[in-house]
Order: C-alpha cells, then sequence, then structure tokens
C-alpha cells in the first residue's frame, strides 16, 4: 500500500493531539477533590489528596489504599453500599484496636492486590488494606508478593458493613502483631453469574483513571 | 401498563436472574469479530518475523515480541499467511483431512489468521474440528475438590470419592491462603486412596505452588496463567518470559504443568485495547505454545461471567479450545465455573465440549456441593453427579465418570479420612479427630464438619514449611501408620517425576501408573469408526446406573 | 499421479530432510546431548521410557529406575534427591517431543534439563526476578551470567537476555 510521508504525519499528529487533549481532561479533573459518597445517616465523604504518600514512621498503624475511582468516579461499591460507609466502617474497625490508620490513593493500578501491596509497602507496619471502587478488598502484607495476601475478599457481592468492620479489626491485629482468626470465608456460586460482566463494566470506568505515572497520593479524610 | 402474566412467568425464571450486557467494542467487550481486531498478516527477513498481523517489529509491544520470536513456525509462515481463511476453516471440520495435514498449517499461523480462521466456524463445526484436533485419543475429566472451611479429613474423602468416581485430575484451592500446603497434603492422600494414579494440584499464587510441587505435595501445576495484552500481563504480575522460565522450572523438577488463560480475562481486567476477547485468547494460546508448555487449560474459566454476558460468548469458549488443539496442545477444556442460574444453559454451554470430548471436559467438574466450590461455584456440581451418568448414557458419550456404589464410597471416604489422621500424626500437624474422621465419611459438604482450630492450623503450617519436609516423610507417616497401599501409590506418583513420562502433552495415569498421552495414544479421529471408540467393558460400567429397574423383577 | 501431487510431494521431502538437519544443527549445542554422546537418539518409539528403555533410565543421583523402591524410603537409603529426574533423562524427553514435532515442548524441557542443578530456593528467586518491575537490566544481566557461567544454563541465559532487553523497551525495568 502506498502512503506517502505528509499523509503519515497528519495522521500521526492528528492522533497525537487527540491523546493530548484526553490526557489534560483527566488530569485536570483528578487533581481536585469530588465529594459525592453519602453514609446512610448523610455524613458526606470529602477525599482530598495531599501530595505523595510517605512510607510510615510509626509502627502501630494500618495503611488503607484505594484505587482510582474510589469514592469520586465511583461512590458505592457493585452492590450500592456507599464508599463513605465503607470507609468509615473498615476505619473504625482499625481504631477500635487502638490502632492509627492513614488513607492513600494508588494510582498506577486499578487491581486489588497491587493496590493493597503498594500500600503495605508504605505502611509502617507492613500491613495494609486494599480496595477497589467495587468493594473488592485484601488484606496485604509487605514482605509476601503482590498477588499473594493475607486474607483476600475476592466476591465483592457478598461483602457487607460488618465485614468491612472486620477487615479493619484484622488488618490492626495483624499490625499489632498478633494473629487473629481470619473473617470467615463467604462464598455465593451465584455472584459470578449475576455480577461479572457488571464487575467488568465498572473496573473498565475505573481502569479510565489509572495513571501509570502517578506516585500513591496522601489522602485527607473528611466527613462533613 | 397492566402487566402481561406471561411476561411476569418469564421474568421470574432463573435465565433472568443473570447478568446481560450489550456489546461495547471500544473497551473490548465484545466475544467475537470486534472492529479492531487485527487483519492477519506476516512478513520474515533474515529468518525473523519483521512484520505481524498488521504491525511493524518496532511497534511489537511485549507479546508481539514474544510471540514472533518463539511461537510461530516460520517454515510455512508466509503462505499460510496467504491462505484463505474459509479453505482452512473447510479442512479442519473435514474428516478427509489429518489431524496433521491441519498442523502443518495451523502450526505456521499468526494469532490473527487462528482468530480469522476459527471465526468462519459454526458452533457445530467448531465442535467437528475439536473431535479430530484433541491431542490424547481419549477424553478425559477433572475434578475441584475444596471446601469452605478448608477441613483436611473432608478434602482427604471427597478427594478418594472423585477418584472413585472416574476422574484422572484432581484440583485443589483455598478459603484462606496460607491453607496451601495442608489442603495440597489432603488430596494427594485421598486421591491416591480412591484409585492410585491420579494426578493433583492446589491452585495458588505461582511461587507458593511451585514451592509446593517441589517438596511433592502437588504431582502437576496447572494455575500459570497468562494473559493476552501487556497490561494486563503485568497485573497478573508476570510477562511471557518469566512463564516461560516457570514452565521449566516445573520441568526440571519432573513435574507436569500446563498454563491457564481465557476469554474476559483482559476486559474483566479493565485493558482489553478494544480487542474481542477470542483474538486476545489466540495471543494467550500463542504465549503458550511459544514457552513449551504441553498444554492449557482454557474456555474462559474464571471469567465466563463476562463473554456470557455478550452475544456468541458461549461459542468464544467453544472457538478458544479449538486454538488451544490447533496448537497441537493439551486443552482442559474449562466447563468449571458457575455462569449462569439457568439449568438449561449451563448444560448447553457444556456440550461444546462434552459432543467432541477434550482431553479434560471440565477443569474441573465441582466434586463438592456448590457452597463448597472455592473457585466460587462450578458449573457442575456434587449434586448433578447423577445427571451426567445419565446423560453420558443417553448419549453414548465417554464425559469420564462411572456409577458408584453408595456402600463403595463411604469405605474409601473412611478409609481417606482415616489414611490423612495418620499422616497428620505422622508429620505433627494438629489432630484430626475422630469425629471429624466419622463427619468426614458420611458428610456431603462442610456443613456437615466440625470446626477446626484455625489458627493452630496456620501456625503448624508455616512451621512445616520452615522445615524441610517432604514427600518423603508424608510417605513414611503413611506406611507407619498403617496405610502401606496408600504410601506405595504416593511413593509411585513421586516416582514419576525421575521418568518424566507425564510430562509429554496430556499425559495421565492408569492405576497401575501407566501413561496415557498424546505419544503413545495419539488421537486419529478420522470419521465413522475412527479414533477413540468406547470398548465393550467401559460401556457396560457406564451403562449400570444403580437405580435402573431391572425388567426380570417386573 | 498428476504434475500438482508429484511437485508437493517432492517440495515435502525436501521440507522434511531441511527441517531435520535444522533440528540437528541446532542439537549440537545443548548440555545435556554433549554429556550423553555415547547413546543413540531415540524417538516417540521409545515412549514410555519407564516401560520400553528403562534401564537407560536414571535419577539425578544415578540410582536405576528399578532400584527406586518404597522399602528404600522406609529404610532411609532413599531421600528426597533421589526421586528426581536426571538431565539425560530429560534429554530424552525432549527427543521424544521432537519426534514428533513439538519443538517447542522439547525446547522446554531442554530449558528444564539446565535448570535441574540449580537449587529450589535460587530457581524460586530468579522466577521471581523475571517477574515485572522486579530487576534492573543490570541485575537481569548478572542472573544471565550466573545462568551461564555457575550452573552451564545456556538457553536459559539467552532467554534472561532476552527478557531484559524487552522489559527495557517496554519499560517494565525495576522502577525505584
Amino acid at each position: 500500500m502506498a502512503m506517502d510521508k505528509e499523509k503519515l504525519r497528519s495522521i500521526i499528529s492528528e492522533v497525537l493531539s487527540e491523546l493530548d487533549i484526553d490526557e489534560k481532561t483527566i488530569n485536570t479533573t483528578s487533581s481536585s477533590p469530588v465529594i459525592t459518597s453519602k453514609t446512610a445517616d448523610s455524613n458526606t465523604l470529602k477525599l482530598t489528596d495531599t501530595g505523595d504518600a510517605t512510607p510510615g514512621t510509626i509502627t502501630d498503624e494500618v495503611v488503607i489504599g484505594i484505587t482510582p475511582a474510589f469514592g469520586v468516579y465511583q461512590t458505592e461499591t457493585i452492590i450500592g453500599i456507599p464508599h463513605a460507609s465503607v470507609l468509615r466502617e473498615i476505619m473504625a474497625g482499625i481504631e477500635e484496636e487502638g490502632v492509627k490508620c492513614r488513607v492513600i490513593r494508588v494510582y498506577r493500578t486499578a487491581d486489588v492486590a497491587f493496590t493493597g501491596h503498594d500500600a503495605a509497602k508504605l505502611s509502617g507496619s507492613g500491613i495494609a488494606i486494599g480496595i477497589q471502587s467495587k468493594g473488592t478488598s485484601v488484606i496485604h502484607q509487605k514482605d509476601l508478593t503482590p498477588l499473594a495476601n493475607l486474607e483476600l475478599f475476592p466476591q465483592a457481592p457478598i461483602i457487607d458493613l460488618p465485614t468491612y468492620r472486620q477487615i479493619g479489626k484484622n488488618a490492626a491485629q495483624y499490625a499489632k502483631g498478633e494473629s487473629p482468626d481470619p473473617v470467615p470465608v463467604k462464598n455465593d456460586q451465584m455472584a459470578r453469574p449475576k455480577y461479572q460482566a457488571i464487575s467488568a463494566l465498572l473496573h473498565n470506568k475505573e481502569a479510565e483513571h489509572q495513571d501509570l505515572k502517578k506516585k500513591p497520593q496522601a489522602v485527607k479524610v473528611e466527613y462533613i | 401498563m397492566k402487566r402481561s402474566k406471561r411476561f411476569e412467568v418469564l421474568e421470574n425464571r432463573p435465565i433472568h436472574e443473570d447478568g446481560f450486557v450489550k456489546e461495547w467494542p471500544e473497551v473490548g467487550m465484545i466475544a467475537m469479530d470486534s472492529p479492531n481486531d487485527p487483519i492477519p498478516s506476516v512478513r520474515i527477513e533474515n529468518g525473523k518475523i519483521v512484520e505481524m498481523d498488521g504491525k511493524e517489529r518496532k511497534d511489537f509491544d511485549m507479546i508481539d515480541s514474544f510471540i514472533a520470536d518463539y511461537s510461530i513456525n516460520l517454515d510455512n509462515a508466509e503462505r499460510v499467511a496467504k491462505m484463505d481463511s474459509v479453505l482452512i476453516a473447510r479442512k479442519i471440520c473435514d474428516i478427509n483431512i489429518t489431524r496433521d495435514e491441519i498442523l502443518d498449517i495451523s502450526l505456521s499461523m499468526t494469532p490473527a489468521k487462528m482468530n480469522e480462521v476459527v471465526c468462519k466456524m459454526s458452533a457445530l463445526e467448531i465442535m467437528m474440528g475439536l473431535a479430530k484436533m484433541r491431542a490424547r485419543i481419549s477424553p478425559s475429566n477433572q475434578a475441584h475438590v475444596t471446601n469452605l472451611k478448608d477441613n483436611p479429613a473432608q478434602l482427604a474423602a471427597d478427594a478418594a470419592e472423585g477418584s472413585l468416581r472416574g476422574f484422572d485430575e484432581e484440583e485443589t484451592t483455598v478459603g484462606i491462603s496460607r491453607y496451601a500446603p495442608m489442603n495440597a497434603i489432603s488430596i494427594l492422600i485421598g486421591s491416591q486412596t480412591g484409585r492410585p494414579g491420579v494426578l493433583t494440584q492446589c491452585s495458588v499464587e505461582e511461587a507458593t505452588e511451585l514451592g509446593m510441587g517441589m517438596r511433592g505435595f502437588t504431582t502437576y501445576a496447572e494455575t500459570v496463567s497468562v494473559y493476552g495484552t501487556e497490561q494486563v500481563f503485568m497485573d497478573g504480575d508476570d510477562t511471557p518470559f518469566s512463564k516461560a522460565f516457570l514452565a521449566s522450572c516445573y520441568a526440571s523438577r519432573g513435574l507436569k504443568m500446563r498454563f491457564t488463560s481465557g476469554t474476559g480475562s483482559e476486559v474483566q481486567m479493565g485493558f482489553a485495547e478494544g480487542k474481542s476477547m477470542l483474538y486476545l485468547e489466540a495471543r494467550c494460546v500463542f504465549i503458550t505454545k511459544g514457552a513449551g508448555s504441553q498444554g492449557i487449560q482454557n474456555g474462559s474459566v474464571s471469567c465466563c461471567g463476562v463473554p456470557a454476558a455478550v452475544p456468541s460468548g458461549i461459542k468464544a469458549m467453544g472457538a478458544e479450545n479449538l486454538f488451544s488443539t490447533l496448537l497441537d496442545l493439551e486443552c482442559a477444556s474449562s466447563n468449571d465455573q458457575s455462569f449462569t442460574h439457568s439449568d438449561l444453559r449451563r448444560s448447553t454451554r457444556t456440550m461444546m465440549q462434552f459432543m467432541p470430548g477434550t482431553d479434560f471436559i471440565c477443569s474441573g467438574y465441582s466434586s463438592v456441593p456448590n457452597y463448597d466450590n472455592m473457585f466460587a461455584g462450578g458449573n457442575w456440581d456434587a449434586e448433578d453427579f447423577d445427571d451426567w451418568l445419565v446423560i453420558q448414557r443417553d448419549l453414548k458419550i465417554d464425559g469420564g465418570l462411572k456409577p458408584v456404589r453408595e456402600e463403595n464410597v463411604i469405605k474409601i471416604r473412611n478409609k481417606a479420612a482415616k489414611a490423612i489422621q495418620a499422616t497428620f500424626k505422622g508429620l505433627g500437624l494438629p489432630a484430626i479427630t475422630d469425629e471429624e474422621v466419622e463427619a468426614a465419611t458420611y458428610s456431603h459438604g462442610s456443613k456437615d464438619m466440625p470446626k477446626r482450630n484455625v489458627n493452630a492450623d496456620l501456625k503448624a503450617i508455616e512451621e512445616m514449611m520452615e522445615s524441610d519436609t517432604s514427600a518423603v516423610d508424608i510417605i513414611k507417616a503413611l506406611y507407619n501408620g498403617g496405610f502401606k497401599d496408600v504410601a506405595d501409590a504416593v511413593f509411585n506418583m513421586q516416582k514419576q517425576k525421575v521418568a518424566g513420562d507425564y510430562l509429554q502433552t496430556a499425559a495421565i495415569l492408569t492405576k497401575d501408573f501407566h501413561v496415557v498421552s498424546a505419544v503413545n495414544a495419539p488421537n486419529d479421529y478420522q470419521g465413522p469408526q475412527t479414533g477413540y471408540q468406547i470398548s465393550d467393558e467401559r460401556w457396560n460400567e457406564m451403562k449400570d446406573i444403580p437405580w435402573a429397574v431391572n425388567p426380570e423383577d417386573y | 499421479m498428476d504434475q500438482e501431487q508429484i511437485t508437493k510431494e517432492i517440495v515435502e521431502e525436501v521440507m522434511k530432510a531441511m527441517m531435520q538437519e535444522k533440528a540437528s544443527a541446532n542439537k549440537v549445542v545443548t548440555k545435556a546431548e554433549t554429556s550423553n554422546t555415547s547413546t543413540n537418539r531415540i524417538d516417540s518409539t521409545s515412549y514410555p521410557l519407564s516401560e520400553k528403555i528403562p534401564e537407560k533410565v536414571y535419577s539425578r543421583t544415578g540410582k536405576k529406575l528399578s532400584e527406586i523402591k518404597l522399602e528404600d524410603v522406609m529404610n532411609g537409603k532413599l531421600k528426597s534427591e533421589d526421586l528426581r529426574v536426571s538431565p539425560e533423562t530429560m534429554e530424552m524427553q525432549a527427543q521424544v517431543a521432537e519426534s514428533i514435532k513439538r519443538e517447542t515442548l522439547a525446547g522446554n524441557l531442554r530449558r528444564a534439563a539446565e535448570l535441574i542443578d540449580v537449587p529450589d530456593k535460587r530457581l524460586l528467586e530468579i522466577y521471581n526476578a523475571l517477574r515485572p518491575y522486579r530487576s534492573s537490566k543490570q541485575e537481569l544481566i548478572d542472573i544471565a551470567n550466573e545462568l551461564d557461567n555457575k550452573y552451564n544454563c545456556t538457553t536459559c541465559s539467552a532467554l534472561v537476555r532476552d527478557a531484559a532487553n524487552v522489559y527495557e523497551q517496554r519499560d517494565r525495568l525495576r522502577q525505584d
């Protein structure tokens, strides 16, 4: 097929300019905080990036790693639990064990295991929780390989608020060097037929906000 | 609107519980024939592929590079690229063209070419292709053996029953990942109690899985996952190169291994680059071939809810199985995970593999009730055993299972539970009580089992993995515990690793540890009365369902 | 026989001969083969090796297949190390695969033959180092050199070097 250089050049520059526009839109929207998720008693969750997340200096902390769209572009899990409530339960679970927690947002991936592992590497205790917008969660430890885990909750459609609280509690106990009983495993063989395709849609929408080059960001959490 | 009573009835049918979505080609939410799928092409210069499927080498991503350099037989590549895809498709389902003649063509295809060829075939033609292209002459079946509580006595009992029922391979996984070594040991012992020679594996994180194989806790591996786009491969924490190296690691320890992939995984993980699920799966199968794996598990596997939600998704699952056979690989054809609430739909999905037969029709069949299936539910489970037996009998198709007598099942479950009890004692693991043995003997699922001390188990597992405990210790524990025959079977499974015969394509073992593979038992199907024929002995076994009435009794 | 049929047969014959030449040319470089030159090449008719030619199958520690018995496990004569495949046996399996045109499987089995002497722990470390974002280019080159020099794994080291180049091009090296 014959194609002259000029034509090729114009096509390339056209494609490049389209890409450029896309990047700008993403960058401007993702740098400002968005307030959307409400708890059942209508407290609104406000998440604000405050700069690069730093490694923890205290050993009695659990880091919660959230994925790019969490609480911003998506505001509830796959079964409609508000992110505001999810985060509050996890934090409450951690705090009732007398352990501190901090939230970071991971941008380079939207995968739950890597998010949890990135957070664990920044955690002073080496323990972290990773959570995706659709609700899938993991308790991770920094010395494990990324796809290993301490406890994994792969079926988002069956994770309820008491389970999120328990996840927080267990993570806090690992951080204290204890060996908690793992959160009882649940299994619903009909979750996949009902939700898997929806889960794929949600994940694709989350992945649109991924930024391979962006470092994990410290996140200020406010309920207003 | 006043509602139609008929529509109300239809809406309450199980099929309406399933998730269906319309195609969204921009993100790859499309099973076959995406407008973004590449046009096949290949150009070779100085013995190297410099252009493949419309991309110049300088634009290759990691997967393109790997496939171009390792996966394609270059001898016929340019000729095959120019062949009419419809003509190739016709040859594949033509009984007069031999399997070898097809391989001469298909081993030189590019991924886009194979995708284009198979997309020209109907569901029936794909089945005809599978019947001819399957690697091993005889079809077989694999079981899932798991439970919600990771209870070892129940795992051993279920593995023993599965072996007795005819499964040639058994696969476990975990509820809590740290349980992996204990689960692996439990089904190893259970399987060998039920029928010596059954292969077992434990599906967990890659490095952990290899570590267990090295110790002899498992005798093969399957969860060596590959993906069709580079970004998803990265999220899977591997590359084609690390996976090729891993394949060699397994073989170096004398362990059978196959890769795993499936349609829908890329879009499920958010980076399908707008390509169809089937085209991306073609890339996975080519990576598998290039890495030198003897086989693959594919057919969407754990992602089946995704292709099943879009048009022609179930057909795509059959098509991807055909890809594997076209590259001369063992194919464990999925049919494992639940994807629908509809009994009609789940049996129809299986017919694409059941009718032609594959190396493993299910990979696997949930040999426990679905609430205990830790692969998040199976397409077939323990409660469907009798349905499966009847379908085999109805169609005179060998689906790998055999009718069993209740008393024999009870006996073998009890023996397996006692054997694992003795092993735990010998290895110094937390005791399996007589109460657990009794419960496992008669149980249907983990709801019938007493609770174990999870923390004590996890602590003991950690200690065991810090020591150099291996299959040799298991053999000794069994032998000293009075289970010499089971010890002998576990020993013979370890001995397989010395000769390596079961590293060849599509290998399974008989009860006498004789290897049956695509080397000494290759598929030679060429139409009626060729290929696999059900023997009289096997047919009599299949016919004999215990609950059929005897005419003489009336 | 028509003209086309004859041409086809001639081409097939020539190509078959060329393939065989190519295969035997490749063979010379592998380690197991050179250490095993006295053995004749085998093919799929010798398979299964454990039944057809058991006298030629030895474990990694030099134990004859027929000498590997359960009682010797019990009396401590046989250890885990004795239940492992030898490079020579693996090379025979590679030849079986190659004789029925499974070249990539044969290639994998030959890489495996090389890796038999690499300790478990080191093998797992190398695998992990090959995963994405784990290693710098130099670290991968060092591994390739180690495979070459310490264990004589020439095919495996080539794979690692290839990976190092591709990871660099694709930006998948360790990013600190």
